[in-house]
């Protein structure tokens, strides 16, 4: 899939509107600044979009776009283009392509025109969609014909590229519509638009198969995305499986479950549990002590200590480790990795402690956020008390002093079975770089699949959904499998 | 025959033990160099820092007596860092001399994704190079911890993609080297563990 850099234009300044709206401008500059900044490789495809032209419907930006193009970039423009002169202007300013909006859904007899004169190869149809209905004129009123009526008629006069928009989704840094590029039946190479904002976006957007290029704005202005990333990550985007993480949530040496962290019962033995695990596929394992916050650690130690003479996977452990100490016995006792939640919120120094004494690999923030008002807070005491401290920037935070991964739980869906809480996974993975496990929530296979393709995770995490046997850990890699996405 | 894993201090050994036994190993375990000089079959482990790990061998003169025993004739599988320590050099800190057993040297990940790689990863067997320890598991998914590694080594027997190439495993004549974590790898990291302490 290509990941295309792409700039809006507007008074020969780069900008960005929310929503299509003129009234709501971000400025970021002259366009030749920002073009270095990104550090687009020459021979790379550029997306512009001349917005002045897109209202007025003249070409505008022509001097800018001049010089993008003596560059050695691959320039393709859109903005207003309702002629075959204006298409013609365009060209002659040395783009490789044309990028045709409102005709190519409103004009039919223009467009062909455009074609006949340019060639098919050198137009890009641009299909704008809100709420499934197509939108014209700068996204300021309803087209006439549907989206699959468009997208026949541009299939047959040869056209083999579409750029489709979701308008709600556009610079609004939400996600790009998984569901409606999954939907899209069409031979036309099909280059998606609109909400590309994480890293994750870009890997979920060229599994979908009917993806063949995205543009991503200003995710790329805000340093959210950088493009050498994407393109390393999409060039190769199943060598990396994402991983399904049983979680085993133990309680005096016993494997029990609760709902929303209380009302707890018993579910077996963790050898036992761990064990088959690992025979069904589990790419990792995680034992979260709850009792440790509130009792004796001797039984977590020696729990830790039978797991791990049986398991040949990676093995985390989480809960009621307080200094470098604790973390050091978990590691004796056949931890991989070591999870800590309330002690790193009382004292963040633990966290960059224990990396430095025992490397980044070794160490994952656990972090229970739960809705408080507009935001996420970060809870405490097994997600019984809330530490007043932002979930998001408590993350960041974490990243920054030595977190090798982040166990991200929504207290709130924890144990409901009603889908991982996707708002505050892509909250944490548009902010943080390093990989996010989804936990809380998990009730149904295509939980699973939102948590990695919108929510960003690198991997999923249930606890009774495997518990009570609903669902196998094959049976969510076979689904997950199916969707495009990579298991081991 | 036994197998003689190398008791590093620098290195998971109690992992990788339990591992090797589990695929049927006569293990010892052991730091003294005469019994490592003596062996047949050697295993070094390592995690974390390749220098700490070379100056261990060093000041224990083990790098002495891996030198003798695979002079010998005998069969020595590397593992993560006891993988890196099996080639020329690193570039760790300037660059630090390892055991010379296979050619090339490991340097840091400079591809556009997160260093360390922590996670799975499809490993793909070089087409011609014989018999090696991945026999029916040449193209499967093994797990990695590292922020080190070479790259296109002479001796590669299979390679991995982390934004690039990187060698996985390296083998030259009886030495192995296995840049991820058998221990960790459940079943196809028993398979290459079963296959090494097979190898005759």
């Amino acid at each position: 899939m290509d990941v295309i850099p792409s700039l809006d234009l507007l008074g020969s300044q780069v900008v960005r509107l929310l929503r299509g709206d003129y009234a709501t401008v971000t400025s970021y500059g002259d366009p030749e600044s920002v073009l270095d900044s990104l550090d687009v490789p020459r021979g790379s495809r550029l997306h512009l979009v001349d917005l002045e032209a897109s209202r007025s419907g003249r070409p505008v930006e022509l001097a800018i776009v001049r010089r993008f193009a003596q560059r050695d970039l691959r320039v393709q423009v859109g903005g207003g283009i309702r002629s075959l002169a204006d298409a013609q202007a365009w060209i002659d300013a040395g783009v490789e392509k044309v990028v045709i909006g409102t005709v190519a859904a409103d004009s039919p007899d223009v467009l062909r025109a455009i074609v006949d004169a340019l060639g098919a190869s050198r137009v890009i149809a641009a299909i704008d969609v809100r709420d499934g209905v197509v939108r014209v004129g700068g996204w300021e009123r309803d087209a006439s014909t549907t989206l699959d009526e468009v997208l026949t008629r541009v299939e047959s006069l040869g056209i083999t590229e579409a750029l489709i928009t979701d308008i709600n989704k556009d610079g609004a840094m939400c996600g790009p519509s998984f569901a409606l590029y999954r939907s899209l039946q069409t031979k036309l190479r099909i280059i998606a638009s609109g909400g590309v904002s994480t890293l994750g976006d870009v890997v979920s957007l060229s599994r979908l198969g009917s993806v063949g290029g995205c543009v991503i704005g200003r995710a790329l202005l805000d340093r959210r995305i950088r493009l050498a990333e994407a393109r390393a990550r999409v060039a190769t985007p199943n060598a990396i499986p994402e991983r399904i993480i049983p979680c085993l949530d133990v309680r005096d040496g016993r494997v029990v479950k609760g709902v929303n962290f209380v009302g707890i019962r018993d579910a077996g033995d963790p050898v036992e549990c761990a064990t088959r695990y690992e025979t069904e596929g589990a790419d990792e394992l995680v034992i979260l002590d709850i009792s440790a916050t509130d009792s004796n650690r001797t039984t977590a130690l020696d729990t830790v200590r039978r797991v791990s003479e049986s398991l040949f996977i990676p093995l985390t452990v989480g809960g009621g480790v307080r200094t470098i100490e604790d973390f050091r016995a978990l590691l004796r006792a056949g931890a991989d990795r070591v999870a800590i939640n309330t002690a790193a919120l009382r004292n963040p120094q633990l966290i960059a402690d224990c990396a430095r004494e025992f490397g980044v690999q070794a160490v994952v923030l656990s972090c229970d956020a739960k809705h408080v008002g507009d935001r996420f807070e970060a809870m405490v005491r097994s997600g019984k008390e809330s530490s007043n401290v932002d979930a998001v920037e408590w993350c960041k935070r974490a990243e920054e002093l030595g977190t090798g991964e982040i166990l991200l739980t929504s207290v709130d869906r924890d144990g409901t079975n009603a889908g991982y809480d996707i708002e505050l996974l892509r909250a944490v993975t548009r902010t943080v770089r390093i990989s996010v496990i989804a936990s809380g929530g998990a009730g149904a296979l295509e939980h699973f699949r939102d948590a990695i393709e919108a929510g960003g995770a690198r991997a999923v995490l249930a606890a009774s959904l495997f518990h009570d046997r609903r669902l196998s850990i094959g049976d969510v890699k076979r689904y997950l499998a199916a969707e495009g996405i990579p298991v081991r | 025959m036994i197998t003689t894993l190398i008791d590093s201090p620098v290195a998971n050994v109690a992992n990788i033990a339990r591992a090797l036994r589990t695929v049927g190993a006569d293990l010892q375990v052991t730091r003294d160099p005469e019994v490592i000089a003596n062996a047949e079959k050697l295993v070094l482990p390592g995690v974390g820092s390749f220098i700490a790990a070379m100056r261990w061998l060093e000041e224990h003169r083990i790098d002495a007596a891996i030198h003798a025993a695979v002079q010998r004739g005998a069969t020595m599988l590397g593992v993560c860092v006891g993988h890196q320590l099996l080639f020329d050099c690193s570039q760790e800190m300037g660059a630090t001399r390892g055991l010379g057993l296979v050619r090339g040297e490991v340097r840091k990940y400079e591809g556009a994704l997160p260093v360390p790689q922590i996670g799975w990863n499809r490993i793909q067997s070089v087409a011609g190079r014989g018999p090696t320890l991945f026999d029916g598991v040449e193209n499967e998914v093994f797990y990695f911890v590292n922020s080190y590694a070479a790259s296109h080594a002479p001796d590669e027997v299979a390679f991995a993609d982390y934004a690039g190439s990187f060698t996985a495993a390296v083998q030259r004549e009886r030495v192995f080297g296995l840049q991820f974590h058998p221990e960790k790898s459940s079943a196809a990291g028993l398979r290459v563990l079963r296959n090494f302490v097979a190898w005759t």
